[in-house]
């Protein structure tokens, strides 16, 4: 019998290092009691607005840039439209937490890696709703984890005035994206960016005001 | 019978309407026009224009407007420069695309960018006096009131894709181009305003850079 536990004991203590090793994600936080149950993104809701932003786009060291526009279309779904500054269509996208169609898209772009990527990635920027699981903080953020099928969304709410600031999108252990956003009146975010941590790729949108 | 009279009577008065808008040109009209626009043309050393852009997609609640200048010189330096409401200009240069948005520079080979190639060669040779080619574009001729109007089907597959028509307004008198309409599909389309335009003040070289 003493003997067999050996090895035991050598299996759950590599079990534990792997396991303090994996979860990351939230290492640094303070588990805290929860507060809310729910939460619900104030950007990107209201029905009546274009949501026009100057893009720029940073993939392996390339850059693109144009004009990103989101409407919402109807109580589930946005439209997504990825312009040149000319004016040319690049992409045409209607989504929905469950729905993903692609109305147009130029060939050039026409990779499905891509098509999937940017798909997880407005997904997240568009959703609204998220029921919360768990509550952590740091120094200046409320963090309230939501459950994503086999992922994990972190919102981060700054302590001092409420406003979402950050989302952070993994893995049960590591990062896979990360939405950050500025915003003035925590309705309208003015400066938003996508960051991915396991490929190089960075979207930021920045609103502008037709004239 | 009253009411298929009234409706037949009503077809004709609205197409006739439609007409006096928008009514196609006779065979010598359009060789008169095609000359006074290549007259004017071949004068054309320089010329720079303000202009005002307006994207017009359906489900939007209004167009997005940005605006800025064009300027071109003989043979084929063509800048666009927005300023409103963002910093942006791309330059035609000897084969290549130098970009500046809002301060970071860059440059793309022609070759990776066919599409905007050849709408530029297009503009350009709506201002240089080749653009009317039959062998790339079904083209059509319309008179409008104090303006012309011609529109152009790509023939090429691949441009026809990504643009459907493209129709040039003219104005009658100067017989330059006014306004640039690019349509890709029946709902969604560019429509680039030009005004102020002047022709042939001296532009140096210096301006084609990013």
């Amino acid at each position: 019998m003493q003997k067999s536990t050996t090895p035991f004991l050598l299996i759950n203590c590599f079990l534990a290092l792997l396991l303090i090793s994996c979860g990351s994600v939230t290492k640094s936080y303070t588990p805290k009691k929860l507060d809310k149950t729910s939460y619900e993104v104030p950007y990107f809701s209201d029905s009546k607005t274009d949501y026009v932003y100057k893009t720029n786009i940073t993939v392996y060291g390339n850059e693109l840039s144009g004009i990103f526009i989101a409407k919402k279309i109807n109580e589930t779904t946005h439209r997504i439209v990825f312009t040149t500054e000319f004016g040319n269509k690049l992409m045409d996208f209607e989504i929905s937490e469950t729905d993903f169609k692609v109305n147009s898209i130029v060939s050039e772009l026409d990779r499905k890696i891509l098509i999937n990527t940017l798909k997880e990635d407005f997904r997240l920027l568009l959703k609204k709703q998220y029921v919360i699981q768990e509550q952590f903080e740091d120094e200046f953020h409320n963090i309230y984890k939501s459950e994503d099928r086999n992922r994990d969304n972190y919102i981060f709410l700054s302590k001092k005035n409420q406003k979402l600031e950050k989302i952070v999108h993994s893995s049960k252990t590591k990062e896979k994206f990360t939405l950050i956003y500025n915003s003035e009146n925590n309705i309208f975010a003015e400066k938003i960016q996508i960051i991915h941590q396991n490929i190089k790729l960075k979207i930021e949108l920045n609103y502008f005001k037709s004239e | 019978m009253k009411t298929k009279i009234y409706l037949f009577l009503s077809a004709v008065f609205l197409s006739g309407n439609l007409f006096a808008q928008e009514q196609k040109m006779t065979a010598a009209e359009i060789t008169a026009f095609k000359q006074d626009v290549n007259v004017v043309a071949k004068k054309i050393k320089t010329l720079s224009t303000d202009f005002v852009q307006y994207k017009h997609m359906d489900f939007l609640s209004k167009d997005i407007e940005t605006s800025g200048k064009m300027v071109f010189k003989e043979p084929a330096l063509l800048q666009w420069q927005y300023k409103k409401p963002y910093n942006y200009s791309i330059t035609f240069k000897n084969g290549k695309i130098l970009i500046n948005d809002e301060g970071k520079k860059s440059a793309v080979d022609i070759g990776n960018s066919k599409i905007f190639a050849r709408i530029n060669k297009l503009i350009v040779g709506s201002v240089s006096g080749n653009m009317f080619d039959d062998n790339e574009f079904t083209i059509s001729y319309f008179k409008l009131k104090g303006q012309n109007l011609a529109k152009f089907i790509p023939k090429d597959a691949a441009l026809k894709k990504y643009i459907k028509q493209i129709e040039l307004t003219f104005d009658k008198e100067e017989a330059t181009v006014v306004q640039v309409k690019l349509l890709e599909s029946s709902e969604d389309y560019t429509r680039i305003v030009l005004k102020n335009k002047v022709i042939n003040a001296k532009i140096d070289d210096s301006v084609f850079t990013n």
